[in-house]
């Protein structure tokens, strides 16, 4: 630890001088970490001192050997999103820059020290809220996935994609920071018996959802920060909607106004796309809850498996209604099912990871998860969803993922 | 400290201060005062939304023909002439699907999308007039409301009955019923 301390002053000594010394450095780190390997250490070739400390850099990026991408496009340039790499995630948290984006009317560049919140309706004192208003309430901080409502809507029907990203990559976990807006409405002081509160953004669509009154007094809040800074711009900056659990159409970006009510106001988005059709002509509305789901990220479809031995199962977990209590894990087809590893921290409305050790014996097989909650709610087959939602519902699917492993470790995405 | 306990601590020397001086003053300080109040003035110029009984539907009006030939000029290069929708520029038919004009449970929100939203490239543009004659030009083209000389406003637009709200039915996990959304 010692030279990790000498390190800070480093940059300020001669180039020459430095070099020599972070040779050392590098040596005696070596030389700690295992002495017995030291004669064995000097022979691995072409070790220089590394890169010079460059004060121009001031953030700093990824290995140029870490190549994960979000997949990202639109059609017309202003509606479409990205997909998070989820095949490569570890942990819980998924990195602010693969963070899947969906818009529908582009990005805007807010310069903070403009935007301003109102929160109007039934309240007693209407208010206008800059950004540096916003900062000086006490803090909250939570753990939450975010799942778009159509995160694997072009599987509905049968599996068309490749990857677990394109299945399943409208999911994404942050630590959010923000104000609780139960907080900021005892502030204001709610008139009346509100029932919905309109959130509206400041993106080109001015997008507006109603969201139920007694979820802000639950736990919606006002995020500012995403995993230990500010907003990414596509995530919302300066200040995003966080509803934990809801579909990820309700977290509105951006977000300018808030309006209280007694009537929800059947928006645009509320009663076409984010409604779910029935196979009776029925239509549900206000399906809010992002349902428990899980899927095996790795190996997953695309993957190659090197033949026959160990491989840790690896995958996500997650309930938009509480809290992920077991996963089950298949390695034959979904005949007999193992209880998964969760291996935490296990948080409401949250991912969680889970792991099974497995050891694949080369034969041709299918791999899936099932999850179950705390409200004791099992993830459902497709068959299962196909009762519930006729051919054109393809919002909320949040039904087993299946995994073929071929003989030859080729792995594909399938339905049984 | 959580906000529960800083006002348990604010409410508990407030009954000090009251024991002591014999008067309440808790209410006062549990706010924090951050924010300004807005005068209805600024409220006016943000607040653009259409409730369903169609309170901020703004004077106005226009019909078919107006609304055909915005259509034509400012809408048919993505959605397509006859509202079929283009896969390309990520829009879908008007007639049928998701985007079934027949199949919104009411008209104020069809209003208030168009004001708010579109054109994609430049919203906000198109005047009252104008979008009262698209929703008047997309009611007649649809077939909700057959009538090529229909014209609408405030007051006309907020009296349709859209045929499709009664197949609307309520997740009964948002904690609403039927009941509590029924609109008169």
């Amino acid at each position: 630890m010692k030279n990790i301390s000498t390190m800070k002053n480093i940059s300020n000594i001669h180039p020459t001088r430095r070099r020599i010394i972070q040779a050392g450095m590098a040596s005696s780190a070596a030389l700690l970490a295992n002495s017995a390997l030291a004669q064995e250490t000097t022979l691995i070739p072409s070790r220089g001192p590394g890169d010079t400390i460059d004060s121009s850099v001031t953030y700093a990026d990824r290995s140029p050997f870490v190549k994960d991408a979000k997949m990202r496009g639109s059609a017309n340039g202003l509606s479409g999103g990205g997909l998070t790499p989820l095949q490569n995630s570890r942990g819980m948290v998924t990195p602010s820059g693969l963070h899947f984006e969906v818009h529908h009317s582009g990005v805007p560049e807010i310069d903070p020290s403009d935007h301003k919140l109102l929160i109007h309706g039934m309240v007693n004192d209407p208010k206008i809220f800059t950004m540096e208003d916003l900062l000086r309430f006490p803090s909250i901080s939570h753990f939450h996935f975010l799942e778009c409502a159509g995160n694997g809507m072009g599987e509905w029907l049968a599996p068309r994609s490749k990857t677990v990203q394109q299945t399943h990559g409208l999911t994404s976990c942050s630590e959010w920071t923000g104000v609780s807006l139960k907080l900021l409405l005892s502030e204001l002081g709610v008139k009346g018996d509100p029932k919905w509160i309109l959130a509206e953004g400041d993106d080109g669509a001015r997008l507006t959802r109603s969201i139920p009154y007694w979820k802000a007094m639950d736990d919606a809040f006002l995020a500012y920060a995403q995993n230990g800074e500010f907003l990414r711009p596509e995530q919302g900056f300066p200040l995003r909607l966080i509803v934990p659990g809801f579909e990820g159409n309700m977290n509105i970006k951006w977000i300018r106004r808030l309006e209280l009510s007694d009537k929800p106001w059947w928006t645009h988005h509320e009663v076409t796309e984010y409604a779910d059709p029935r196979p009776d002509d029925k239509i549900r509305a206000f399906s809010f809850f992002m349902e428990g789901r899980s899927v095996i990220t790795s190996p997953s479809g695309g993957m190659k498996l090197d033949g026959p031995g160990f491989y840790e199962i690896s995958g996500l977990a997650w309930s938009g209604k509480g809290t992920v209590k077991k996963v089950e894990v298949s390695t034959d087809n979904g005949n007999t099912w193992q209880i998964a590893n969760l291996n935490g921290p296990v948080l409401p409305k949250c991912h969680t990871r889970f792991t099974l050790p497995w050891t694949w014996d080369g034969k041709e097989t299918t791999i899936m998860s099932r999850s179950t909650d705390d409200t004791g709610y099992v993830q459902p087959t497709y068959q299962e969803m196909y009762k519930l939602q006729g051919p054109i519902g393809m919002m909320h699917n949040n039904a087993i993922q299946n995994w073929h492993i071929a003989q030859d470790g080729e792995i594909t995405n399938v339905r049984s | 400290m959580s906000v529960h306990n800083r006002k348990k601590i604010i409410a508990l020397s407030a009954v000090a201060i009251g024991l002591s001086f014999g008067t309440l003053y808790a209410s006062a300080q549990e706010k924090y005062g951050f924010g300004h109040h807005a005068t209805a003035d600024e409220i006016a110029r943000y607040e653009t939304d259409i409730h369903i009984d169609g309170k901020g539907l703004p004077k106005g009006s226009g019909n078919v023909a107006l609304g055909k030939e915005v259509f034509d000029v400012q809408c048919a290069i993505c959605h397509g002439e006859n509202l079929e929708g283009m896969r390309e520029m990520g829009t879908q038919s008007m007639h049928e699907g998701r985007r079934d004009i027949a199949k919104l449970p009411h008209s104020t929100a069809l209003f208030d999308f168009i004001r708010r939203a579109m054109p994609l490239t430049d919203p906000g543009t198109l005047s009252n007039d104008e979008v009262y004659g698209l929703v008047a030009y997309l009611l007649n083209e649809t077939g909700v409301i057959k009538n090529p000389d229909l014209t609408l406003d405030a007051k006309s637009l907020a009296a349709i009955k859209m045929p499709n709200r009664k197949n609307f039915i309520i997740d009964p996990a948002s904690k609403f019923t039927a009941e509590d959304l029924k609109e008169e």
